[in-house]
Order: structure tokens, then C-alpha cells, then sequence
């Protein structure tokens, strides 16, 4: 039997295909249904926040900075709780990352400020003393593509069912809606709405145009997206 | 039954499963050595002589070549 | 018809060996940037800051990655495949005109998806998944691309001369086999252009996997597209390479076969020990972290069996530098399937994931394993395919040692900035607090990153070494004839 599988390179390649994908089907696919739960007060994204996530991943800030705080006293004590596998219930793709060149910002969101944020971006070294970090000052004159995120919220909703306009229970016990546009014109002037109130707290006058405009810079789209990280 | 245990033994039986054909393939290369049914040392050779006109180590069957000899004239 | 008689056909194979070349030089070049500006932040603003967004470190990143497996080692999988292949089945690309056209096609259309790459990763159209990051319309190209390659495999195997596959092949057709499972699962993703009616931008897809289960498809991939594009393809390499040059036969047949099912096997079930303490299921976890340590096995058989297959001929390992590379390389393989096991060891990983020892882990299997392997079939391929002599021998030995040197202090530099960091991050003081900030155990490092560039850069010397010797083998290195390439390689002063 051995020795026709040898010389039989199709069959040969059969059976090689079943030893190597065996570990993937019982590894992987049952647990497909269990793992995607979100949890409580667990929220998709907005169109800004959204955008600002597209701006994380075009700037490959997942290259360097992990989203995944592991259950050890020394990480719950940096970063905040452990993560659970609900958090992620609506991360496409998951950015957990693969080093930690710079700190975890699972939850970044709950201890720096929009304004931290503006300047650590314009001069990291500047506001972290000894940060290898380099700056992204760019970020602050492209501006943020509101009609991929945009698209990309209508597609989750159509395809994975993911939440919009619906009721969200939190963990007070309250609900939140999270609002799907019906129009790209209505995505636009809510991102807007959204992103005026990060700028108002900036300082950067240019940006600050910008929104007065109603032009939305990426530096606004990326705040907002981690000022959601909580 | 829940899909986790449907997992576990999926997982069980069939590493078992593998683990008896890996040792029945170590059975079988030596047994076809010590039987002298086939010495498998010998394709090693397959990489010593390697020119377009050795002779092969095991020369495919009549029919395959004279399809090869075929597209050579 | 011409009566010459038949010969090999190395049309293809020289192209993709100018790929290698080329492309490792690209890969490694920006990887010695990224290593500057880890250590010198200044070093990003290198072309001014008009230019910052496209030579940011965080830009480069996937590009050094992506350059370096799929230009770099993609490339020279391919050329020792164009070569290899009709060899060890007795049978010339020239035989066939379909073969011949595919191999052009394969080639052509590799160069398209390399350029297509280079300038979305450039511009930051990336999915972010580690060796993944290639956008749908990339995504589509490439499994074209590996198409064209399987049929190519099959083919030549189908108007073969020898009965029997030699391990190399069996090696071959798992890369292919088990890459286009991998990529094909890891990149599934919707176009979100058309399905939300043409909104956005045209490119870009959202992944059909969510949060945890995203995680576990691309470590699954991402693991194991390490297992089929750097180990896998290379073990083919080195089984027919070293045989071939020091003209002994593998030392056991028998093990290299049993190697190969046992490697299939347990490859796949260590991809779990990239999320250990993460959120998927724990008995998954420690299934990777099992596996991992039994892959050891498979690995080790692999390259003791190279080892011994020297035995008795250790003095070719002093007289040729092109021994040396190889033998280097396998014992570059046991040392890094020995550290992976050990980083996948729980307690190990808790402390090692996430540091710069990861990094380590994977530059000493990339430079001291796949690229020496690589060097070196290309360099025995060289007075074959160009029928001349190599251009120097002694530009080999400075080669090898100032890139063994260059990997030395690669990996060493990264163990202790991995091992301190990893210590410093767990650090509590008396009272129970955090003892570090994190930008403490960031400013540490300098010095190491600092010696990791410089060892970086030796890699890279030798890299142009190479380069040049290649460039003189194929134009002006003295002409051999068929005699002299029977076993050891003709090699100039």
C-alpha cells in the first residue's frame, strides 16, 4: 500500500493533503460559532471610528503595538482588564499584533486624551522622552476615507449581521443604538458631527479648517478610533 | 452530544489513526528490506545520477516510455 | 528536427534565480533601515519629511517581511524547483512546449504580482494580516500564479523518466499542497466595494473571520506558512543539494522518508502556540504548545540525517565554502526548531511573546537556515546552468563568515533585548507596583538594536557579495565543460 502511494503521485498528493488539513478542521472550524459572541457592552463601530481603524492598518501601527492584554498581574496592571474573546466580537480583521515595540492599546481609550494623542502623534519623542516611535505628521493633512468605512459598515451589516440600529445591552443594564447611515450623505455629515467634537478638543489650526470645512483628517478618524479602545 | 466532545474524539482517533500508520509505514520499510523485497536506499541514487542519459533508477513502464521517447524525434 | 541531444532546460530557472537575487537584496535592505531606525529614530526622516509617509518604519515593516519571503525565498523555491525537477526525474523542460510556456507564464505574471505588491504595501493597502496583507485583487494574482506553478509540477512529473519521486519532489509538492490551503482559507474576504454597491474604494475587503477566530485562521497560517515556505521547501533544497555536491548519497533514504509524514503531521497542530494565553480555547493552546516539542522529532531527523550523510567526508567541509553554507544551514535548522519548541514551552512564551527574542527566534531561521540554503543551491546551480566556473572561491569564504558573524550577532543581541524586556515588563517592586515604566524598558535597548543593525548590515555586505560573484559566474568566469560538473562544484581562486 506504502509503496503504490509512492508511486502514484496524484494519490500521493491526496494523502498529503489529508494529513496536513486534518489539524485545521477539528482545531478550527467548531469553534467558529462559540468564539464570535460578542459581550456585553460590547459596540460595532461607527463610520469614524471605523475610518480611523483603516488609518491603524494603513500606518501598520499593529506592526508594533499589540491589542491583546494576556491574564498576568503585571499586564492587568499596565494596560487594565484581560481581554476576553467576546471584545473582539466585531474586529475585522483582529488586530492583536505580534510585538510590543511600543505598549498594548487594548484600552488605550481609558487613560489618554484626544489632545495626548494630537501631540504624542506630531512628535512622539516629544511628549514620551527616549520614544523610538516616528511621528505621523502626515496624518495630519490626508484625509480619512469616510466612503470605504462607510461601505464597509454596510457590507458587515448585510453579510455577518453585525448590529446596527439595534439595541445593545451594556453592562449598567442601559441599551445603546449604534446608527448605520442610510445614505453615504448621511454617513458623511455624521462622521462630521463625530469629528467636530474631537477637533474642538485639538489644538492643530489646520485640522481645525479642515473640520470647519467639512473635510475629515485622518489624525481626527484615528483619535476617534482609540478613543473607542476601552 | 456537544460539538466540543464530537471535537475531542475526532482528535483522539484520528491521531491514534496516524500514529498506527507511521509505525506501520517504519514496519514496512524495513520489512521490505530485511524480505528483500526493495532496498529504499536505493533512490538515494536518485540524486547522484541525475544526467538527462543516466539510466534511470527505475525505469517507468514500456507504454510511458515510448510516449516520452515519442516527443523526443 | 536538430539532432543535439537533449539537455536540461534552465531557461526558467536562471530567471527566477535573478529574482532571488534581486529581491534579497530589496528584503534585506529595508530590513537593515528597519533595524537603523529602531535604533535611530532619525533614520525615518532618511529621504526628508515630504517622503516620511513612504519611509516610516511602520510602512517598510510588511514590505521587509513580504520581500523576503515571497521575493526572496518564493523566488529561489522556484529556481531550485526549474532546476531539480527535470533532474531528478530525468526529464527536460524542452520536451514539452506547454511546460516551457507555463514556466514563462509563472514568470511573468510573479513579476506583476511583485510590482503590484510593492506599491500597495507602499501606500498602505494592506489587510494587516502578517504575510497576508496582500488585498483581494493581489489575493487573485497569486493564487494564479500558484496554480500555474502546481500545474507545472504535475506535468513534469507526468512525462517523467523515473518511476520513482525523490524525496526532494515529495517535499515540493507539500509546499505546494499546503501554501494553497493556507492562503486560500487565511484570505478569505468580501469586496466590500461590491458588496455595499459600489461605495469606497474598490480594493479594499473585510475578512470573513472576526476577532478571535481571525486570530486562530492567520496563526494557523501564519505558523504554518513558515512550516511550507521556509522549512518544507528548503528540506527539498538541501536533500538534493548536499547529496549532489559532496556525491555522497542521503545517509538514510529510509529516514528521510519517515521525516517527511511525521513533519506533515505534527506541522500543522503546532500553529496554536502563537496565541498561548490569549482567547482561544485553552486545550487548543496546549496542543500547540505539546506539538511544538514533538516537532522536534521530524525537524531533528531531517538534519542529522544531513549531518551524517557527511560522514566520513568532513574534509570537504574545510575545502569548500559551498559545504560549509550548507552545513551551517542545517545546523542553523536544529538550533531554531530546537528554540521554537522551547518559546512555545508555556512559561517560556509568557515571558518571551511579544519581545524581540521572537524576532531572533525568526532571523536566525531565516538567515542561518532558508537564505544560507538558498545561497548555496544557488551557487552549485550557477557553473551548471552558466557552464562556468564560480568566479571566486575565496569571495565565497569572506562571504560565508561575514554573514555567519552578521547572524551571530543578530541572534544573540535579540535573546538579551527579549529576555530584559520580558523581565522588565513583569517586574513588580516592593509594594507590589509596576517597577518599569514601558519607556524605560524601550530606551534599554538601544545598545542591542544598535548591535542587531550592525550585525544586520554585515548580512547585507555579504548579500552584495554574492551578488557580484553571481554577476561574474554568469559573464566572465572561466568556461567549464560537462567533466567538471559531475560532482563538487568548479570554483575560481
Amino acid at each position: 500500500m506504502f509503496h503504490w502511494l509512492e508511486k502514484h503521485p496524484f494519490f500521493f498528493a491526496v494523502a498529503v493533503f489529508v494529513t496536513i488539513a486534518f489539524a485545521g478542521l477539528i482545531e478550527i472550524l467548531p469553534n467558529f460559532a462559540q468564539a464570535s459572541q460578542p459581550v456585553v457592552g460590547t459596540k460595532p463601530y461607527t463610520t469614524l471610528e471605523l475610518a480611523g481603524r483603516h488609518v491603524y492598518i494603513k500606518n501598520s501601527c499593529n506592526a508594533c503595538h499589540s491589542q491583546l492584554i494576556r491574564p498576568f498581574k503585571s499586564e492587568t496592571d499596565r494596560y487594565g482588564h484581560y481581554s476576553l474573546s467576546g471584545e473582539y466580537a466585531y474586529d475585522r480583521p483582529f488586530l492583536w499584533g505580534s510585538k510590543r515595540t511600543g505598549p498594548d492599546l487594548m484600552r488605550v481609550g481609558n487613560y489618554r486624551t484626544t489632545d495626548w494623542h494630537e501631540n504624542h502623534m506630531k512628535d512622539p519623542a516629544g511628549v514620551v522622552p527616549g520614544s523610538i516611535m516616528p511621528a505621523y505628521r502626515w496624518m495630519f493633512k490626508n484625509m480619512a476615507d469616510i466612503d470605504t468605512a462607510y461601505a464597509e459598515q454596510v457590507t458587515v451589516n448585510k453579510v455577518f449581521a453585525v448590529p446596527y440600529n439595534a439595541e445593545i445591552p451594556m453592562a449598567d443594564g442601559s441599551k445603546e443604538t449604534v446608527k448605520l447611515a442610510a445614505t453615504l450623505e448621511e454617513a458623511h455629515a455624521d462622521a462630521l458631527e463625530e469629528a467636530k467634537a474631537i477637533a474642538a478638543d485639538m489644538k492643530d489650526q489646520d485640522v481645525k479648517d479642515a473640520v470647519a470645512a467639512g473635510q475629515i483628517p485622518e489624525i481626527v478618524a484615528i483619535i476617534a478610533y482609540l478613543n473607542s479602545l476601552k | 452530544m456537544d460539538i466540543a466532545t464530537i471535537q475531542a474524539y475526532a482528535y483522539f482517533f484520528f491521531t491514534a489513526f496516524l500514529v498506527v500508520v507511521l509505525y506501520a509505514y517504519i514496519y514496512h520499510l524495513y520489512s521490505s528490506q530485511w524480505k528483500g523485497k526493495r532496498d529504499y536506499e536505493k533512490y538515494g541514487n536518485i540524486a547522484l545520477h541525475d544526467e538527462i542519459d543516466d539510466q534511470p533508477v527505475e525505469q517507468i513502464s514500456k507504454n510511458d516510455d515510448k510516449k516520452v521517447g515519442g516527443k523526443n524525434e | 528536427m536538430d539532432n543535439r541531444p537533449l539537455e536540461y532546460d534552465y531557461t526558467i530557472a536562471k530567471m527566477f534565480m535573478l529574482t532571488t537575487v534581486l529581491l534579497g537584496i530589496v528584503g534585506m535592505l529595508v530590513g537593515v533601515i528597519l533595524a537603523w531606525q529602531l535604533a535611530f529614530p532619525g533614520v525615518n526622516l532618511m529621504l526628508g519629511e515630504g517622503l516620511a509617509e513612504y519611509t516610516n518604519f511602520s510602512r517598510l515593516r510588511p514590505l521587509h517581511t513580504d520581500a523576503v519571503i515571497f521575493g526572496f525565498t518564493l523566488s529561489g523555491i522556484w529556481a531550485t524547483w526549474y532546476y531539480v525537477g527535470q533532474r531528478v526525474l530525468k526529464v527536460s523542460m524542452a520536451e514539452s512546449k506547454f511546460l516551457m510556456f507555463l514556466g514563462k507564464l509563472h514568470f511573468a505574471l510573479y513579476l506583476l504580482v511583485v510590482v503590484a505588491v510593492v506599491g500597495s504595501l507602499l501606500m498602505g493597502i494592506t489587510t494587516s494580516k502578517e504575510y497576508a496583507e496582500f488585498e483581494w485583487p493581489i489575493d487573485i494574482a497569486v493564487v494564479v500564479v500558484w496554480v500555474i506553478w502546481g500545474m507545472s509540477i504535475f506535468g513534469l512529473i507526468g512525462i517523467r523518466r523515473e518511476k520513482s519521486l525523490y524525496i526532494s519532489i515529495w517535499y515540493y509538492i507539500a509546499t505546494f499542497l499546503g501554501i494553497a490551503m493556507l492562503y486560500l482559507f487565511n484570505n478569505m474576504a468580501i469586496p466590500t466595494y461590491f458588496a455595499s454597491g459600489g461605495i469606497g474604494a474598490w480594493y479594499h475587503s473585510v475578512s470573513m473571520y472576526s476577532g478571535t477566530n481571525d486570530a486562530l485562521v492567520q496563526w494557523w497560517y501564519g505558523h504554518n506558512a513558515v512550516a511550507f515556505g521556509f522549512t518544507v521547501p528548503i528540506v527539498a533544497m538541501i536533500y538534493y543539494f548536499l547529496p549532489k555536491e559532496s556525491g555522497q548519497a542521503v545517509y538514510s533514504y529510509k529516514l528521510s522518508l519517515l521525516a517527511f509524514w511525521g513533519l506533515m503531521f505534527v506541522y500543522l497542530w503546532a500553529g496554536g502556540h502563537h496565541l498561548l494565553f490569549s482567547t482561544v480555547p485553552d486545550w487548543m493552546q496546549t496542543m500547540g504548545s505539546v506539538f511544538s516539542v514533538v516537532l522536534i522529532l521530524p525537524s531533528w531527523g531531517s538534519a542529522i540525517n544531513m549531518l551524517l550523510t557527511m560522514k566520513g567526508e568532513w574534509q570537504q567541509v574545510a575545502a569548500s565554502p559551498l559545504i560549509k553554507f550548507m552545513i551551517l544551514a542545517s545546523t542553523f535548522y536544529m538550533f531554531s526548531t530546537l528554540e521554537g519548541p522551547i518559546q512555545a514551552i508555556k512559561s517560556v512564551n509568557a515571558l518571551a511573546h511579544f519581545t524581540d527574542w521572537i524576532v531572533g527566534h525568526v532571523h536566525d531561521g531565516v538567515l542561518g537556515w532558508v537564505a544560507f540554503m538558498i545561497m548555496a543551491a544557488l551557487f552549485h546551480m550557477a557553473p551548471r546552468v552558466f557552464k562556468r566556473e564560480i568566479y571566486s572561491k575565496s569571495l565565497m569564504n569572506t562571504q560565508f563568515w561575514i554573514q555567519t558573524l552578521g547572524v551571530v550577532l543578530y541572534f544573540t543581541s535579540m535573546w538579551i533585548a527579549g529576555i530584559t524586556q520580558g523581565m522588565m515588563w513583569r517586574a513588580h517592586d516592593e509594594f507590589g507596583n509596576l517597577a518599569y515604566s514601558f519607556i524605560d524598558t524601550v530606551t534599554v535597548l538601544h545598545p542591542y538594536y544598535t548591535i542587531r543593525a550592525v550585525g544586520g548590515t554585515l548580512y547585507l555586505i555579504g548579500m552584495f557579495l554574492f551578488a557580484y560573484n553571481m554577476y561574474k559566474t554568469m559573464t566572465s568566469a572561466r568556461r567549464v565543460d560537462e567533466s567538471e560538473l559531475q560532482t563538487a562544484s568548479p570554483m575560481g581562486a
